[in-house]
C-alpha cells in the first residue's frame, strides 16, 4: 500500500521577485534618504565652492617661478592664511577653513546613518503596520533582509562619494605636506572611514529600532552608542591596529606624513627620564643648545615611536574591516530579532 | 479541508496564558466567528494561526496540514489585523502597489473596481479616510490577494453601525461569490447573526464551544446572541465557585 496522507508539496515554492520588494523600500524609505542626499547636498555645495575656489588659487601657488623667491613664498603664506586659517590662537575661532570643516564633518556620518536607520524597522513596530507586512507572501526575514540590505548600500554608498569630493576639497594642504593624514578629523573623512561609519550608525540604530521599537528613542540611544564608540576609537583604539615603529634620534622620524604617537628619554642603563628628571640648570640656561649638550654628556637617547605615513591604508582598511564585519553582524541580528519577534 | 487545525495550542505572555490548551478542528467552506470578551485570546489564537506569533506550546496548522506563518501559509491567507493597519502616510494606489509587490498573487482589476465602487478616491492618502474606508481598503488588498482563507480580526471595533453594516455587506456578498473560508473574530455577537454559520467561543484563554450555528441553534432552541450569552455566563460562574 502506498502513503495517502502524503502532504502535497509544491515542487518549488514561489519567491516574491526581488524587484518588487526593491520599490516597496524605495516607496517607503525615499523622503528619509531625500533628507540623507539633502544634508550632504549642503555640505557638497560648500566643499565644491570652495574647493574650486581654493585650487584655483592653489594652482597660481603651484605655477609660482622661481619655487624658493620671496614673491613666491608670500604667495603660499597668503594662500595657507585664507583657507587653511591662521596658525596663531584657536582653531575654533579662525571659523571655517581647512582646520575646522573636517571637524565638523565627524558628526556627519553617525548622524546621517541614525536618521536612515532607526525608522526602518521601529516605525512599523511602533505604528502596528508589521502585522500587515510580516503576513504578505513576501515573509518577514525577505522583507526586512532587502530593506536593510538595500538602504545600507545605497547609504554606504552615498557617503563614499561624499568623502571623496572631501579628499579633493582638502588634497591641497596634504600636497603641500601641512599635515599627515592620521589625525582625526582627517582620518574620519578620507579613505573609507566616512563611509565605514556611516554604515555602522545605520546598522546600530536599525537594530536598536527592532529591539526598542520606538523610532525616536532608538535614534537617541543609538546616536549615543555611536558617538561613544567613535569616540573611543579615536582617542584610544586606532593607534593600536599595528606596532608602532621605535626610533633614536634628536628630530622626529618619517616626513610630516608620518603619525607620531610617543616619545621619551632613555638613559644609558635602559632607564626612562621624565621631563622632571632633567636637570634646572639645563631647563633654565638661556643656550639652545643646552638640551643637546646634556644629552650627549649624559648619554641620554631620545627615543620615538610613530607610524610611517605608507600605513595610511593599512590602517583605514583595518578600521573599515570591523566596522564592515560589526554592521553585517548588527544587521543580521536585526534580521533574527524580526524573524524571532512575536506580535 | 480543515482551515485551522490546533491541537493543546497555548501562548503564554509573562506568566499569564492568554489562551491554554486550545484544540479545534474549523472546517472549511465557512463564515467563522470567533467571540468572546476582550481578553479571551481571540487575537492570540488569529495571530498564531496567521504566523505572527509562535506558540508556547502546542502546535497549529492551516490550510489542511500546511505549518501556519510558511511561506505557503503566507501566500494563501489573507489577514487583516485590528484596526486594520495601513501606511498611512501613503496614497491609496502607492498602498495597492506595496501589497502587491509584497505578494505572488494579486488581482489589481478586483481591487480597482471594488475601490471605485466604494468611492475611495485613489490618489487620497491612507491617514485621509474615514474610519469605515480605511477598513473597506484593508479588505480590498486582501481581497486582491486571491486568498483561500481570509482572518479578520475584529473588523468592526472601530466602526460606527452604518459602516459595519456595509462592511459585512460587502464582506458577504464577495465571500459568497468566491466561495473561501472566512474566521473573524468579535466581541460584539449581536453583528454577526444572519453572519456567520460557525461559531466558536472563547473565555479566560479557553475554548467554550465549536461548531455549526445551525445545529448549535436548534439543540438550544435560542438565537445566537443568547446562545453565546448563555456559555459565557456559565464559564463565569464555574470560575466563580
Amino acid at each position: 500500500m502506498t502513503a495517502i496522507a502524503v502532504q502535497r508539496v509544491p515542487a518549488r515554492t514561489r519567491r516574491v521577485p526581488l524587484r518588487g520588494v526593491a520599490w516597496v523600500t524605495w516607496r517607503q524609505h525615499r523622503a528619509a534618504l531625500a533628507g540623507a542626499v539633502a544634508l550632504l547636498g549642503v555640505l557638497g555645495v560648500y566643499l565644491l565652492w570652495m574647493g574650486l575656489e581654493m585650487h584655483s588659487a592653489y594652482a597660481k601657488v603651484d605655477a609660482c617661478h622661481p619655487a624658493g623667491s620671496a614673491v613666491c613664498h608670500n604667495l603660499l603664506q597668503s594662500f595657507n592664511q585664507r583657507y587653511y586659517g591662521t596658525q596663531q590662537g584657536s582653531v575654533v575661532s579662525s571659523g571655517l577653513n581647512a582646520q575646522t570643516v573636517p571637524f565638523l564633518l565627524l558628526a556627519v556620518p553617525i548622524l546621517l546613518g541614525v536618521f536612515v536607520g532607526a525608522p526602518v524597522l521601529a516605525r512599523e513596530l511602533e505604528s502596528g503596520t508589521f502585522r500587515f507586512a510580516w503576513t504578505q507572501a513576501c515573509g518577514r526575514v525577505r522583507w526586512a533582509a532587502t530593506k536593510l540590505i538595500l538602504l545600507a548600500a545605497a547609504l554606504t554608498v552615498l557617503a563614499y562619494a561624499f568623502s571623496q569630493l572631501f579628499a579633493w576639497y582638502f588634497s591641497p594642504f596634504l600636497a603641500e605636506g601641512k599635515t599627515s593624514k592620521f589625525p582625526m578629523q582627517l582620518f574620519g573623512n578620507l579613505g573609507v572611514d566616512f563611509a565605514a561609519w556611516t554604515l555602522l550608525a545605520f546598522a546600530v540604530a536599525a537594530f536598536l529600532g527592532v529591539m526598542i521599537r520606538r523610532a525616536v528613542a532608538a535614534m537617541a540611544v543609538a546616536l549615543a552608542t555611536c558617538t561613544v564608540l567613535d569616540v573611543a576609537t579615536m582617542m584610544a583604539l586606532r593607534q593600536h591596529y599595528a606596532t608602532p615603529l621605535v626610533v633614536s634620534g634628536n628630530n622626529p622620524p618619517g616626513s610630516e606624513s608620518a603619525w607620531l604617537l610617543g616619545q621619551w628619554l632613555g638613559g644609558p642603563n635602559g632607564q626612562r627620564f621624565y621631563p622632571s628628571n632633567i636637570p634646572l640648570s639645563v631647563q633654565n640656561s638661556s643656550n639652545p643648545d643646552a638640551f643637546q649638550n646634556w644629552l650627549r654628556t649624559a648619554h641620554i637617547t631620545q627615543w620615538w615611536s610613530y607610524v610611517p605615513g605608507s600605513d595610511f591604508w593599512r590602517f583605514q582598511l583595518i578600521e573599515g574591516g570591523w566596522l564592515l564585519g560589526l554592521s553585517a553582524l548588527l544587521i543580521a541580528a536585526a534580521i533574527w530579532a524580526v524573524r524571532r519577534r512575536a506580535a | 479541508m480543515n482551515i485551522i487545525e490546533t491541537a493543546g495550542l497555548g501562548k503564554r505572555y509573562g506568566r499569564t496564558w492568554a489562551l491554554r490548551d486550545c484544540t479545534l478542528d474549523v472546517p472549511g467552506g465557512h463564515v467563522v466567528a470567533l467571540v468572546g470578551p476582550n481578553g479571551a485570546g481571540k487575537s492570540t489564537l488569529l495571530n498564531m494561526a496567521t504566523g505572527l506569533t509562535t506558540p508556547t506550546a502546542g502546535r497549529v496548522t492551516v490550510l489542511g496540514g500546511v505549518l501556519a506563518g510558511s511561506p505557503p501559509a503566507l501566500d494563501r491567507i489573507a489577514f487583516v489585523a485590528q484596526d486594520a493597519p495601513l501606511y498611512k502616510n501613503l496614497p491609496v494606489t502607492d498602498m495597492l502597489r506595496v501589497a502587491r509587490f509584497l505578494n505572488l498573487r494579486w488581482d489589481a482589476e478586483r481591487a480597482a473596481a471594488r475601490l471605485s465602487r466604494l468611492g475611495i478616491e485613489p490618489g487620497k492618502k491612507v491617514g485621509a479616510l474615514s474610519g469605515g474606508q480605511k477598513a473597506q481598503l484593508a479588505l480590498t488588498i486582501a481581497l486582491a490577494r486571491r486568498p483561500d482563507l481570509l482572518v479578520l480580526d475584529e473588523p468592526l471595533a472601530a466602526l460606527d453601525p452604518l459602516a459595519r453594516h456595509d462592511f459585512m455587506q460587502s464582506l458577504l456578498s464577495e465571500v459568497a461569490a468566491e466561495g473561501i473560508s472566512v474566521v473573524l473574530s468579535s466581541h460584539m455577537v449581536a453583528e454577526l447573526d444572519q453572519v456567520a454559520d460557525y461559531l466558536i467561543v472563547l473565555g479566560r484563554g479557553q475554548v467554550l464551544v465549536s461548531g455549526e450555528v445551525s445545529s448549535l441553534v436548534a439543540a438550544h432552541g435560542v438565537g445566537l446572541e443568547k446562545l453565546v450569552l448563555g456559555y459565557l455566563r456559565e464559564a463565569s460562574m464555574e470560575v466563580a465557585a
